[in-house]
């Protein structure tokens, strides 16, 4: 008997049972109106955390030890990997992920039944079955389809090691935040069942859900954000967004997720919207299931893809039963989610809102549309077609600048409604901002027009948001005579979700300039050279020094051929690049590319080597990405504004007054169990 | 200082110094004037239009596999024997079918593509459009019955409540 696998399996298999244990004494203490077994069903679901942790305790230990004697460690690791890749390998393929998901599903789980579940006696019951639901479905995958504790027939003296694309840095970071975003989606979406089954979807289930919303969405943008660095620094095509099947995937969930953590502040404010709401955040878990049968089930191809395994056709039920159990309890619940208030005016930020809803909608759309066409297209003409940037770029593209657009107008607008003369008073500065901004663009070159209704947009957002901070902060010292800082410092603590979402919109500003300048007014050379020989790359001048075989240090890395380059413009050298091939004793097959990149506030110069030959002579390609960096600071801005909006707020002074829930035909077990 | 004139001359600085920077910003990623047009160059163009046969979604011109390097070599040796950049494409899409290109060619059952694009548009626009009106048209009474005097003045004094009041009260996170 191998002990490791008896561990692990039998920690995975303990899991489930706990995971049904909460979901049927949920359902029974529910039935029975007992609050005692709704307790258990809580107490149930936190302690599946305990037994995934111990699974994937188990899982590191083996892969840390060369064990092997399992067929997971042997496929992803081996002996030459250094310590923390193999913590990497540990979700780098099929069965390991899904543990890895399952992990932080169930912790993500366990602190909602802790601190959340307590704060909703309207639905306790029905938000744990639907919780142990969800973990069921992914402990019974692991446990019956695709576990990571399967022994070898024969145990191998060492293992294949880490695909060779993996094996980067960036593997420590991208996999787990991208993993954990579509993780962290199924707790809106247990949320949004149990307000539905349990008739609670006025401001009672918004409360609850806010906070784990912006959570998943704050995770899986790092996610996508981190998925973009890594593409960039190293597949060595020039770019970060290739509008791959699987990234395409990734982002899917996002964008109903930014919907709703938009339209909700118009449920908030005007209790309107309640079933949009609801659609939102369970579309939001059903395209994250999407993204997850995507990539495990070879559907569409894509480098990313796991291989393909049965986990597919599960997946694929998964997402049948989540769709349409999503639509019955919609459909179920329609006739009472009616709106408190009624829309006013047309010339309101509730209808920027909405509106911004709509073009997220058919962004979602667009994207999963051309996702899944390939498909389509190979089963109606028995030919495979790849669907890319081209499509992509020339669909989103008008969309997103409309976005951006109407950024502005949900910033300046009033809520209810505002007189034309009051919208056209607040935006005149603002145009009169975009309108410098494109003469200019126009007389610094840009030609491209939608490259400067970007930049014009994005001034004008930078012009709005700034002055809404400006204009609160200067109240700010009016009434307390503080200082600029602590009065910008001040409105943070007054409404973190407000202004930390006025830094995301500065950081979605910046980040779309740097993605017009980095697309748009890319350039691209190559050369073959011989070693000493120079070539032109924008206003760089580039002299090849020859190739270089050095040996390899870790990580199943036989050797690395690189071919040095010394980079100058006009007589002044500034940087030293190395790109070249890296090769591996496992992957003979396979050698990686060595990106080398000249980061610069300008422009990044962007270098990877195509090919060599005996002669020492060496085929160099070269981009010149303008606004690169802008690109990772517009990133760090997005995401500080969302680590701010998501901040909890200081306590204070005086007591808060304790939250009262709906309470006037709660279900009585879960009133008395809270 | 007038609050009023206070907020004019904080808003035309910040349009200053933001036509600055984007002015100083345009001008750093000024585009050449002129591209120097190598043969190269011409090589580049052509493999920009195609993708590799066999991997997803990668381009002909950054793919390591073999079998681009071949086409590339191929494209390279026919642009110096002087055909037409169309025809090499043409000649390269014949071989291999529309999945070569790189754009997705409008024709066939890709319109199908494009007709969801435009059927998703117009779901959006129509669907939207119509919970818009429905929203709007059982607008509360109230609300109607201001005449545009009583809406301009309204806003007035809900703007000036708005400057006098400073930032918004307190709220949850």
């Amino acid at each position: 008997m191998n002990l490791t696998a008896t561990i692990g399996a039998g920690a995975v298999l303990t899991a489930l049972a706990c995971a049904l244990l909460a979901i049927g004494a949920a359902t029974w203490g529910q039935r029975a109106r007992r609050p005692a077994l709704v307790g258990m069903a809580r107490r149930a679901l936190a302690v599946t955390a305990i037994f995934t942790t111990l699974a994937i305790a188990t899982l590191a230990a083996a892969l840390l030890r060369d064990d092997f004697s399992l067929a997971y460690v042997a496929q992803v690791s081996s002996r030459a990997m250094l310590m923390h890749m193999k913590w990497a390998a540990l979700y780098s393929s099929q069965a390991g992920s899904l543990l890895y998901w399952a992990w932080i599903t169930s912790l993500l789980f366990a602190v909602f039944a802790w601190v959340t579940v307590p704060r909703i006696p309207w639905g306790a019951a029905h938000a744990i079955a639907v919780a142990g639901g969800v973990l069921a479905v992914l402990l019974i995958a692991l446990a019956f389809i695709a576990s990571p504790f399967r022994v070898s027939p024969i145990t191998p003296a060492d293992g294949m090691g880490l695909n060779p694309l993996l094996v980067d840095r960036g593997m420590l970071i991208h996999p787990p935040f991208l993993l954990g975003g579509l993780a962290s989606t199924a707790v809106p979406f247990t949320l949004g069942a149990a307000a539905l089954l349990s008739a609670r979807t006025g401001e009672v289930w918004l409360r609850a859900v806010r906070h784990w919303a912006l959570f998943a969405w704050l995770v899986l943008s790092i996610g996508n954000l981190l998925g973009a660095w890594w593409a960039y620094t190293v597949l060595g095509w020039g770019g970060y967004w290739g509008w791959d099947p699987v990234e395409n995937s990734a982002i899917l969930p996002l964008l109903p997720l930014t919907a709703f953590l938009h339209s909700a502040m118009v449920q908030e404010r005007r209790g309107m919207l309640k079933l949009w709401n609801l659609a939102l955040v369970l579309a939001t878990f059903a395209l994250a299931v999407f993204g997850t049968f995507n990539v495990r089930s070879g559907l569409v191809a894509s480098v990313h893809s796991f291989a393909q395994s049965s986990v597919g056709p599960y997946f694929l039920i998964v997402l049948a039963v989540a769709v349409v159990g999503s639509v019955a309890l919609l459909a179920w619940r329609a006739p009472h989610l009616r709106p408190d208030h009624e829309f006013d005016s047309l010339l309101s930020r509730e209808s920027a809102l909405i509106v911004n809803n709509y073009l997220l909608t058919a962004i979602a759309l667009v994207i999963l549309g051309g996702t899944l066409f390939p498909v389509f297209s190979e089963l109606a003409r028995s030919g495979r077609i790849s669907v890319g940037p081209p499509f992509f770029n020339g669909t989103i593209g008008p969309l997103l600048l409309a976005l951006l657009a109407l950024l502005v107008l949900g910033t300046v607008l009033p809520w209810r409604r505002s007189a034309p003369r009051t919208l056209s008073r607040r935006l005149r500065a603002p145009l009169v901002t975009g309108a410098i901004a494109a003469a200019a663009g126009a007389a610094a070159g840009l030609r491209d027009p939608f490259a400067l209704g970007t930049v014009v947009a994005c001034v004008v957002i930078g012009h709005v948001t700034l002055r809404e901070y400006a204009l609160a902060a200067r109240g700010v010292r009016r009434a307390s005579g503080a200082s600029w800082p602590a009065a910008v410092g001040a409105l943070f603590d007054r409404d973190r979700r407000r202004y930390g979402g006025y830094l995301v919109h500065l950081g979605v500003a910046v980040l779309a300039i740097a993605v017009v300048g980095s697309t748009v007014y890319q350039q691209q050379s190559r050369a073959v050279v011989a070693p000493g020989e120079r070539f032109r790359a924008g206003r760089y001048t580039l002299r090849y020094e020859g190739l270089e075989e050095r040996p390899g240090t870790a990580n199943g890395v036989q050797s690395e051929l690189v071919m040095p380059i010394t980079v100058s413009i006009g007589d002044r050298e500034v940087a030293h690049l190395a790109p070249g091939r890296r090769f591996f004793a496992n992957f003979p097959n396979q050698p990686t590319t060595i990106v080398a990149v000249d980061p610069g506030w300008r422009e990044d110069l962007y270098l990877f080597a195509q090919g060599w030959d005996s002669a020492g002579n060496a085929e160099i390609h070269a981009f010149v990405n303008p606004l690169m960096t802008w690109l990772w600071f517009g990133a760090a801005i997005y995401i500080a504004g969302g680590l701010l909006a998501f901040a909890p707020v200081r306590a204070p002074a005086r007591a808060r007054a304790p939250e009262v829930p709906d309470m006037h035909d709660a279900p009585p077990v879960t009133e008395q169990y809270v | 200082m007038n609050p009023r004139r206070a907020a004019a001359a904080f808003t035309s600085c910040l349009a200053l110094a933001l036509a600055a920077l984007v002015l100083l910003a345009a001008l750093g990623v000024r585009v050449p004037a002129t591209r120097a047009q190598t043969p190269e160059a011409d090589v580049l163009a052509i493999e920009r239009q195609l993708r590799c046969p066999q991997c997803t979604n990668e381009r002909l011109d950054v793919c390591e596999l073999r079998i681009c390097e071949d086409i590339r070599t191929q494209i390279r040796q026919r642009l110096a024997a002087g055909e037409a950049p169309d025809s090499i494409v043409a000649s390269f899409r014949a071989l291999y079918g529309d999945r070569i290109l790189w754009a997705l060619p409008r024709r066939g059952f890709n319109l199908a593509l494009l007709g969801w694009v435009g059927a998703s548009l117009l779901a959006v626009l129509l669907g939207g459009g119509f919970a818009l009106r429905r929203m709007r048209r059982t607008a509360h009474p109230a609300t109607a019955v201001l005449t545009p005097d009583d809406e301009a003045w309204l806003d007035h004094e809900i703007e000036r409540a708005r400057d006098a009041d400073g930032p918004p009260p307190q709220q949850e996170p």
